[in-house]
């Protein structure tokens, strides 16, 4: 691979990153907001029954249990963002693909929210894991999702299929709605998935019936060994 | 004397109504909804004085959103709310009257002082 594609890989990877993070922070942000006005409702509350001189803690701890409730998704939401940061701490690890999907989708849920596209899932379980480049498998992933949430109508949705065949382990896009021209431009140019697949010794394939993508990663348990 | 009429639309369900309960409780006839089909429903069936808008909506977006109420309540007044720092972007080319915005996560006081602006 020349000088001008892994550059290529470069900028498509730091416009995916940036994408990941102006969503997480969009999100944290929203999480946030509710538990200020959470906590605002406390505090009125609490003043109102003191002006009162009458008391109802139940109103006041059911209030706090829903921050409580707040603050687990946050904390969940961090640790999938955080999951995600350390995919990068190495060219090379052993991973499972159907966790590095999930941490994905889970960061990614918001913009197809938006775009009223639900994304489903239909993994494979018990699935080996692969030493292979989970950012680099990544951002074959979202350069796909990227591309059909730009061309799919509202309530749509996008179908995320793992399987594994002795060998190798097939994940599926299956877009099951609408197409539209939407005339947004795409994070990563085509042809950026098929350099960094070429890396990850697999390949993807655009189904023209469905518009979905197949990629296909070998089971390496070591560099350069296939089971 | 009548109570200002006010109406929350957020898709964030529990960031929606608890902030119309607050506003509830500070002498507002607030209601929450948190589609852009049940704002258009209530704007037109029950118009409020004030709107609170999200910006980033699902399927449409809060500024599409605006425009669609503004064709049937053209001076209905709009507070966006929104979590983006660079709101004049998104709002860049749009000619609009009776508007505002404010941060998320809201300050009560400073959003109280914009509907107070917003009524006079």
């Amino acid at each position: 691979m020349g000088h001008e594609e892994e550059e290529a890989i470069r900028i498509a990877h730091l416009k995916f990153i940036g994408k990941v993070l102006s969503v997480f922070t969009h999100e944290l942000n929203n999480h946030l907001a509710i538990i200020k006005e959470s906590a605002g409702l406390i505090e009125d509350t609490l003043r109102l029954q003191k002006s009162s001189g009458k008391y109802d803690i139940e109103e006041s701890l059911k209030i706090i249990r829903s921050i409580e409730n707040q603050i687990g998704k946050t904390a969940w939401i961090c640790k999938k963002l955080n999951g995600f940061g350390h995919r990068m701490d190495r060219a090379l690890s052993t991973f499972n693909v159907n966790e590095s999907l999930e941490e994905l989708l889970v960061l990614l849920n918001r913009v197809a929210n938006q775009k009223k596209v639900s994304f489903e899932k239909d993994f494979q379980e018990d699935i080996p894991p692969v030493c292979s480049d989970p950012a680099g498998l990544q951002l074959i992933v979202f350069c796909s999702i990227d591309r059909l949430l730009k061309s799919l109508d509202k309530d749509s949705s996008l179908i995320f299929k793992t399987k594994y065949s002795g060998d190798s382990i097939r994940i599926s896009i299956i877009p099951k709605g609408d197409f539209i021209e939407s005339g947004e431009r795409e994070i990563c140019p085509e042809d950026i998935s098929q350099y960094v697949i070429e890396q990850l010794d697999g390949s993807i394939i655009k189904n023209a019936e469905d518009k979905g993508i197949t990629i296909t990663l070998p089971v390496k348990t070591a560099i350069g060994t296939t089971t | 004397m009548k109570k200002t009429k006010v109406l929350v639309v957020d898709d964030e369900v529990e960031f929606a109504s608890t902030l119309a309960e607050r506003l509830e409780l500070r002498g507002y006839d607030a209601k929450a909804v948190y589609c852009a089909e049940d704002t258009f429903a209530i704007v037109k069936s029950d118009p409020p004085d004030i709107i609170l808008l999200d910006l980033k909506m699902p399927g449409m977006s809060g500024i599409e959103i605006l425009m669609t109420v503004r064709t049937f309540a053209p001076d209905l007044y709009v507070i966006l709310l929104t979590g983006h720092m660079d709101i004049e972007k998104e709002i860049e080319g749009i000619e609009l009257d009776n508007f505002d915005y404010i941060m998320k996560p809201v300050d009560i006081k400073e959003l109280l002082t914009k509907i107070e602006q917003a009524r006079k």
